[in-house]
């Protein structure tokens, strides 16, 4: 018996009688609206801070059954909407106005009895941090009984749960398993199960697969589309990632600085939008496939939201800005098929995208083709390749683990051999599990290889330093000349020390630089990454900084030893899409005109299309195919290299598209 | 029920964000940050002035007291009077000056020991923590051993075989049994924070062990420190009661243990002198409860839902 195909409701799980609730009438099932969101208003108003207007008079319904999309840069209030939508705000955040109605019920005055009720039956949902929210001690079978003993769901349980696993595409095994034996990807399918345990109605996502690696991401975004036309639950999907939520979405929301900008059917958001915010985003996608990927980026960032501004709240970003704007705040207002919240678009003034040309507005700041990131198909100058800095010759690592009585080894990188040149940038792109984090631990000296060798030459120097056998002190001073990006900004700087700290540390340790000296160097190096005026980001701690901020300055200290090798480990996967442009501009900028050598190391293509020069596969430890940029990526011969590719969420190919 | 959603914290699992948070209040004021948030909580406020009124009692016991504790010229067992508040006891002392200057007692052993608790917590769990390997395995089986043996037996036993009497014996077999439950908690803290970005890159900036210990490390960990003080010194002024009402305590000092040991020797129960018997452990409960007031705030502290902001 499948349990999740449609049947009558209520014919196995005891559900609170909702429905009685609902307005009478002839109305047919499609097109009630099954969440009402009327004028909601939240507010952060802390201690310490300025009241926070996060969310500002936001209206919406969705649909039985309907699919939509929430997009935005973070900052801009996504996540205070979900939450206030489900009711799980907490001090000080709080409703300040407005209703959520859900099935009838308004969920702003139910007390939290009646909400237990209706969380997981009628409405759950999926964070991105849900899968490290797991019970920890609790196996992956426990947690699913206690779901459904919490909702008196006894009999056939065992049944039911190997069937939502299935759904996700999880083997029975994991119920024996807890938590933290499980990959990311795997928890969140668990948590997505879970979410689904009691078939409700709405299922809210928020962020659900950033994070996660794009093969795995694909997998779980096709089971969810899968599963939607199965049971038919609606959703509402919120992401800063507009290639998944274009990709999924029946209709878009797009919401900038605590209000919804254009609400518009998927397909329209994406040949034409009419807000110039959106057009911004969409700027940040590409196919990296084609023979010239070009894409933009808004620069700047959402405002202050604590600070009452007139006009429209996009003037200082937007291209199309006039005198009006600052003035005068627009509607949101319906225009042919959707709603938008712009003057200028009002009156049907906004220029016109060509048609089926989605990235790449020239409105917003483009990359120059200078700076490297307007990649056209001619290959780079031959002269312009220097001798290697850096030699990886035929290099295996091995880990064993012993695990009481049992050994167990893993070959992590296998037979690999790479070279990194001044001014040149290779990316190393795969899996998670791929080994791309190993090779970056034994070019830095922080492992040893098994067999093979590590070579450094410094650009000034003709004598070779064997980095696989550096200990101590020569090891210290060998990372003089090799440097780090890190993945995560939030977690690369100590949050407790200023930024100036940070940046004064490479510079005494290597340079000798003392007093003012370091003050003075340290701010060069701010300005040299783009924050400027300097003087206002030294005494700032990090949690002050937006991520792209915080990027710029992991940068900044990379650089400030004066590196011959930067790598980069994932530099942008945490960032917002609309910030990664900017960031990649940047580190391109920097390996050319320092001639730096890079070694980029990520699982996007599309990032590796605008930034490496040379591309490196690598599947399971092995490199499986090697070449210049366009050629891997224009015509991947490996078959592990094409399921890279496919797995983009890609918003301009309508083929991908469900239905 | 195992929802996916709210996930709740672990006390001190956030030290990072409690730290940048105590560091924001603290740039307005003269405070230190983490004290300002203590503050902040109504039920540590009360805890705190309670624990400052012990403090001043302590400080300005020969004044308050009026009397010598040791000076037996009075009557003895006398009831409570006008010249003595709480009566005499049966070696003709005032019980009102030897319970002022019981509190020195009990705050001198609670700091002392609870100082002492934190530094070799601190010091253990710092180096099995980041170093790691061996050591960790050797270290962390001392701290499992200080965690499982009840630390009450072992505390009556080495008080009662050690040859000398004294305050400082006290202390020492306070701190002997009470350190691992601090070690423990920063060891596990410092293993969070080893695997942190930011250390890896003070590597990479040429920082060297110590110093990424001492700069890196441990001003994310200052309020898991305090918290481990507080704790440490509650168990010691309850460590040192019950140990010298059991007449293993130093004869020569006069604290609240000893006061309620005295008193049920000295037959407090069968002359009547309520005021005897009842006033040490009164005031025994009242510093208890300041302190557990006071770690209702501490929880705000390593629990940012928990703060009143
Ligand atoms: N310290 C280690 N001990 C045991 N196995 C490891 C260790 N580090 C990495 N591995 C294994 O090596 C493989 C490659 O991992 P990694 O280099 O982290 O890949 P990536 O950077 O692509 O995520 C994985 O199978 C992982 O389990
Ligand atoms: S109203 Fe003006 S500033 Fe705002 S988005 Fe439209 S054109 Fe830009
Ligand atoms: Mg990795």
């Amino acid at each position: 018996m499948n349990l999740f195909q449609p049947e009558p409701r209520g014919a196995h799980t005891p559900r609170p009688t909702l429905r009685s609730d609902e307005p009478q009438g002839e109305v047919e099932k499609g097109s009630m609206a099954l969440l009402e969101v009327e004028n909601l208003s939240v507010t952060y108003a802390p201690r310490d801070a300025p009241v926070t207007r996060a969310v500002q008079d936001v209206s919406f319904r969705i649909r039985e059954g309907e699919f939509v999309g929430l997009l935005g840069e973070s900052g801009c209030g996504k996540s205070t909407l979900g939450n206030g939508i489900l009711r799980l705000l907490s001090p000080p955040a709080r409703i300040s106005g407005g209703r959520v109605v859900l099935d009838g019920v308004d969920l702003t005055g139910a007390d939290e009895e009646r909400l237990r009720g209706l969380r997981w039956t009628n409405l759950s949902t999926v964070f991105q941090s849900s899968m490290n929210s797991l019970n920890p001690v609790l196996r992956i079978e426990a947690q699913f009984a206690e779901t459904f003993a919490a909702h008196r769901v006894g009999e056939e349980v065992g049944a039911r749960v190997v069937e939502l696993l299935r759904m996700v595409s999880l083997d029975p095994g994991v119920l024996r398993a807890y938590p933290h034996e499980l990959s990311g990807g795997m928890r969140q399918r668990v948590a997505l199960a879970l979410a689904l345990a009691l078939r409700p109605r709405l299922v809210l996502l928020d962020e659900p697969t950033t994070g996660l690696d794009v093969v795995v991401q694909r997998n779980i975004l096709d089971r969810l589309a899968t599963l939607r036309h199965e049971l038919g639950f609606a959703v509402l999907f919120i992401s800063h990632d507009l290639g998944t939520v274009l990709e999924m979405a029946d209709r878009v929301m797009v919401m900038y600085a605590g209000e919804i900008v254009e609400d518009r059917p998927a397909p329209d958001l994406v040949r034409e939008a009419q807000h110039p915010y959106t057009r911004g985003l969409l700027g940040s996608y590409a196919d990296p496939r084609s023979a010239e990927v070009r894409v933009s980026y808004i620069p700047g960032r959402p405002p202050d939201l604590s600070v009452e501004q007139p006009g429209c709240r996009f003037t200082p970003r937007c291209p199309y800005a006039e005198d009006a704007c600052g003035q005068r705040r627009p509607e949101l207002r319906p225009d042919d098929g959707g709603l938008v919240r712009c003057l200028v678009a009002q009156d049907g003034r906004l220029p016109r995208t060509p048609a089926g040309a989605g990235p790449g507005l020239p409105v917003f700041v483009g990359f120059p083709a200078a700076a490297g990131l307007d990649r056209s198909a001619d290959p780079p100058p031959e002269q312009a390749v220097g001798d290697p800095v850096l030699l990886v010759d035929d290099v295996t690592k091995r880990y064993t683990t012993r695990r009481g009585l049992r050994t167990t080894s893993v070959d992590a990188v296998r037979g690999v051999s790479l070279a990194l040149r001044p001014g040149r940038v290779t990316a190393l792109v795969g899996q998670s599990g791929s080994g791309k984090t190993t090779i970056a631990r034994l070019v830095t000296g922080v492992e040893r290889p098994t067999s093979g060798q590590v070579r450094f030459t410094a650009a000034d120097s003709t004598t070779e330093v064997r980095v696989d056998r550096l200990r101590g002190r020569a090891l210290r001073d060998y990372r003089r000349h090799v440097q780090m990006i890190f993945q995560d900004p939030f977690s690369a700087l100590n949050p407790t020390r200023t930024v100036g700290y940070a940046l004064s540390r490479p510079l005494v340790n290597y340079h000798g630089l003392r007093g003012p000296a370091v003050r003075e160097r340290a701010a060069e190096l701010l300005e040299s990454v783009g924050l400027a005026p300097a003087g206002q980001f030294l005494d700032k701690l990090p949690h002050q900084l937006s991520g792209g901020q915080r990027q710029r300055v992991v940068t900044a200290r990379a650089l400030a030893p004066e590196p011959e090798i930067l790598i980069a480990d994932e530099p942008v996967s945490m960032l917002d899409v609309s910030i990664r442009a900017e960031i990649l501009e940047l580190l391109g900028k920097l390996v050319r005109t320092r001639r730096l050598a890079m070694l980029y190391i990520t699982h996007d293509l599309l990032s590796a299309r605008l930034l490496a020069d040379e591309v490196l596969v690598l599947n399971h430890g092995d490199l499986v195919e090697q070449g210049p940029t366009l050629e891997v990526v224009g015509a991947a011969r490996d078959d592990y290299t094409r399921l890279l590719l496919d797995s983009i969420p890609n918003p301009f190919s309508a083929a991908r598209r469900p239905g | 029920m195992s929802t996916p959603v709210p996930a709740v914290r672990a006390p001190g699992a956030d030290t990072e964000a409690v730290q940048v948070a105590t560091r924001v209040l603290g740039r307005g004021t003269r405070l230190p940050g983490w004290f300002v948030i203590l503050w902040r909580n109504g039920k540590c406020r009360l805890g705190l002035l309670m624990l400052a009124g012990f403090v001043l009692v302590a400080i300005f016991a020969p004044v308050i007291g009026r009397y010598d504790p040791r000076d037996d010229d009075f009557d003895t067992s006398a009831g409570p009077s006008a010249a003595h508040w709480l009566g005499t006891t049966a070696l003709g002392e005032d019980v009102f000056a030897q319970l002022v200057f019981g509190a020195r007692t009990s705050l001198v052993v609670g700091i002392a020991a609870g100082l002492l608790c934190t530094v070799i917590g601190l010091v253990v769990g710092l180096t099995a923590g980041y170093l790691g390997g061996w050591l960790d395995e050797v270290l962390s089986f001392f701290i499992n051993l200080g965690l499982v043996v009840p630390a009450l037996p072992l505390m009556v036993t080495l008080a009662a075989y050690s040859p000398v009497r004294g305050l400082t014996l006290i202390i020492l077999v306070i701190s002997v049994t009470g350190w691992a439950y601090g070690a423990r908690i920063k060891r596990s803290q410092i293993i969070t924070l080893r695997t942190r970005d930011y250390i890896t890159a003070a590597r990479f900036a040429g920082d060297r062990t110590a110093r990424i210990i001492a700069h890196e490390i441990v001003p994310n960990m200052t309020s898991l420190i305090v918290v481990g003080f507080m704790g440490a010194a509650l168990g010691a002024i309850g460590g040192e009661a019950g140990l010298a009402f059991l007449g293993l305590g130093d004869p020569q000092t006069v604290s609240w243990g000893t006061m309620l040991n005295q008193a049920s020797l000295g037959g407090a129960l069968l002359s009547g002198q309520w005021a005897w018997l009842i006033a040490p452990g009164a005031a025994l409960a009242l510093l208890i409860t300041s302190f557990t007031l006071i770690n209702f705030g501490i929880d705000a502290l390593s629990n940012p839902h928990l703060r009143e902001d």
